[in-house]
């Protein structure tokens, strides 16, 4: 897989194989429910604030259709046969946010912050932890060229 | 006939209560990237890059940092952004 700057000021990601296409699928498998995020964040609010009656639907709501988005995308550029997957500057946070939201279910699944990577890791573990390394990449490479840029 | 001034204490009392300012704490998390926070800083409340930097490192290394002081509506609204921005956020009174 290869990811590379546009002329247009995004990013290009180009699947070489079927792996590499199932691997940009997994983002929104990994996101899960956007439901447990937006639960967690309004678990920091007090009661007085009514966070889970007026904010958490919109924050649900919102995280969702960043994984619909993602997950879209990347059908469609599947299914048209395109040779790669465009991460435009003007849905450059449907991006982060989807793999972020998947980034951060690891995290709580997995704990992988903690762990060392090793090479007794269990089969499950080193997918995760190799899949969260790509996410951090692809993160790194949208903030560098696209959001940080503009 | 007696004036009741009772009514008066509790006006003053709600209004103090009322003018105490509420703390934005942003909170580490091991996900969310510092070039990220920074960035999301600068986009919510409009601070300068080094401020937004500083403020950033202070979650980083302390684990939590005020971000921002004032009305609790205004306090909700920019938990609210930085939710949507998937950071963990909370509020505090001010002490």
């Amino acid at each position: 897989m290869k990811v590379l700057p546009t002329l247009e000021g995004g990013l290009c990601i180009l699947p070489e194989s079927d792996a590499d296409w199932l691997e940009l699928e997994l983002i929104c498998a990994d996101a899960g429910r956007s439901s447990h995020l937006a639960e967690s964040l309004a678990d920091l609010m007090d009661s007085d604030s009514e966070w889970e009656q007026y904010v958490m639907p919109d924050l649900v709501q919102s995280f969702s259709s960043q994984c619909r988005y993602v997950a879209a995308a990347i059908e469609d550029a599947r299914h048209k046969n395109e040779q790669g997957v465009f991460i435009k500057p003007s849905q450059v946070e449907n991006w982060y946010g989807a793999i972020n939201l998947a980034r951060l279910s690891l995290e709580a699944r997995y704990h992988l912050n903690a762990i060392d990577a090793t090479d007794d890791m269990k089969p499950e573990l080193r997918s995760a932890h190799f899949r969260d390394r790509f996410y951090l990449l692809l993160q790194s490479m949208i903030l560098e060229y696209i959001m940080d840029a503009s | 006939m007696s004036v009741p001034t009772p009514t008066t204490e509790k006006q003053q009392k709600t209004k103090t209560q009322k003018d105490v300012p509420w703390n934005v704490v942003v909170l580490d998390d091991p996900v969310n990237l510092q070039a990220y926070v920074t960035l999301v800083f600068k986009r919510v409340f409009g601070y300068p890059q080094e401020r937004a930097e500083v403020l950033m490192m202070e979650v980083h290394t302390q684990g939590r940092s005020v971000v921002w002081s004032g009305g609790r509506e205004k306090a909700e609204f920019y938990v609210q952004q930085l939710h949507g921005w998937q950071l963990q956020t909370k509020m505090e009174k001010s002490r």
